[in-house]
């Protein structure tokens, strides 16, 4: 996968990450450590079919659904939470009517009153986070990709969120996370894989990856 | 596609303190304008004037708006795309769509402000269906076609405002293209800026009073059938490459 180089001089691209070969079964959960730029995000997105490989090929089981959840990306300021809300469902995939069966579970997840029929640009970051958290879990996708979205909001909703999250988990989903919280990975996840420049360094147990990882 | 359309609608109207109001004004507005500088200040005494301005413009700025508002929708739906595997002509379409609503809007403030300058609806008034249909078409592949570009280079966003100025001043909004004496030079604008051609059928059927030319109309629809073949395939060749653009830009 190569990028742009994102600065300066001209638009000579440079490889993010080269000849990795990666299989995720069913029902895995997979965390991802590596250091800032080496492509963790790029994975995510190869993965999820939003960006195309430069070389190589990307494999889903037939019918086999993927989405990429991102914490609160794309709301739109002058929209309430309720209509943005709405508005992520349908873009995830869903018909109106799961898409308003929905809302009434994102709106007790997020606890936020009153606000949920406010606009959102009178929402504290906190909230924000809340909504986006409550959002990406209408997805009903069977694997699920997420980029360091457990870590916003305070402790309490950290810990909310991750409890939530593992009562999605089921036998059948299979969930990558990208994370730069160790914790995250060893309670969530049942394999890590640690990414470097030129691919996969190390893939096993979480613990086992998280020992020999240094950023 | 509809409801990304109408909640970018109802998210405009809560930005502004008059909120859907706005349809109403921004054309109202524009008439009064012309007015005051044609004239009053001008002193323009021919008669129907304004109402020849009036047709020239509100028609005008549909194509306009929705071109220049079109033209970043890629770009500004970069956070979805990055989130999401969407068909990417989806973006530029809501805003198309957006545009659609408003101008319904517009077409309603003009009729009625036509009619009520005595100018009486009749059967002819149904011309307006297939030039309509004619410029909305037009719409769709020009919106697409300057969302890619902008996605490729974001200059393109200045040359693509500037060439609806250039437009404006080319389409015959101020002047008539019937005026023109010379027969080369009509062709040349016909053929090359449909715009023309679509507001003096606009205005031949709301002031005149007559079936527009339906050779030329059937030109521009040709025109625009394939310029937007050539964007469904361009689209569904650049798919992956239009969020990866738009995302790293």
């Amino acid at each position: 996968m190569r990028y742009p180089s994102p600065s300066g001089s001209g638009r000579q691209a440079y490889s993010v990450f080269d000849g990795i070969n990666l299989e995720l079964r069913r029902g895995e959960r997979l965390g991802v450590v590596g250091r800032n730029g080496v492509g963790k995000s790029t994975l995510l997105r190869i993965m999820a079919k939003i960006f195309a490989p430069y070389s190589g090929e990307v494999v889903w089981a037939p019918n086999v659904t993927v989405s990429l959840l991102t914490l609160g990306l794309g709301f739109r300021p002058d929209l309430t939470g309720r209509e943005n809300a709405l508005l992520a469902c349908l873009l995830q995939g869903l018909s109106k009517q799961d898409a308003n069966a929905a809302l009434g579970s994102i709106q007790s997840f997020c606890e936020i009153g009153d606000f949920f029929d406010a606009p959102v640009r009178t929402y504290s970051t906190g909230m924000r986070a809340r909504l986006g958290f409550a959002t990406a879990l209408a997805n009903r996708s069977d694997v699920i990709l997420i980029d360091e979205t457990l870590g916003v909001g305070d402790a309490a909703f950290k810990e909310r969120a991750q409890e939530t999250l593992k009562g999605h988990m089921t036998e059948e989903r299979g969930i990558v996370i990208v994370s730069h919280a160790p914790a995250q990975i060893t309670r969530l996840c049942d394999r890590a894989i640690w990414l470097a420049e030129g691919g996969v360094r190390v893939d096993g147990k979480p613990e086992e990856v998280l020992a020999s990882y240094s950023p | 596609m509809d409801t990304l359309a109408r909640f970018r609608l109802r998210a405009e109207a809560r930005r502004f303190g008059l909120g859907y109001l706005w349809w109403l004004l921004e054309p109202l507005l524009y008439v009064g304008v012309f007015y005051l500088v044609f004239v009053l200040f001008l002193g323009n005494r021919e008669p129907g004037f304004l109402f020849f301005l009036a047709v020239g413009k509100l028609t005008f700025i549909w194509f306009s708006k929705t071109i220049n508002q079109a033209a970043l929708s890629l770009l500004h739906s970069r956070e979805i795309m990055a989130q999401t595997n969407l068909p990417k002509h989806l973006f530029p379409m809501a805003v198309i769509h957006e545009g659609l609503y408003r101008q319904g809007a517009v077409f309603v403030f003009l009729l009625i402000f036509i009619w009520a300058a005595g100018f009486t609806p009749d059967g002819v008034w149904l011309w307006l269906i297939p030039v309509m249909l004619t410029q909305y078409l037009l719409i769709v592949g020009c919106s697409l076609l300057a969302a890619v570009l902008v996605c490729l280079q974001r200059d393109f966003q200045m040359l693509i405002q500037l060439g609806m100025v250039f437009l404006l001043f080319m389409s015959g909004v101020f002047w008539d293209i019937n005026a023109i004496s010379n027969p080369k030079l009509i062709f040349w604008l016909e053929t090359l800026n449909p715009l023309a051609v679509l507001l003096d059928a606009y205005r031949e059927v709301l002031l005149r009073g007559s079936a527009p030319d339906i050779s030329k109309l059937l030109f521009i629809n040709l025109q625009a059938v394939v310029l937007l073949g050539l964007m469904i395939w361009l689209y569904a060749k650049l798919h992956f490459w239009l969020a990866e653009r738009a995302i790293t830009q």
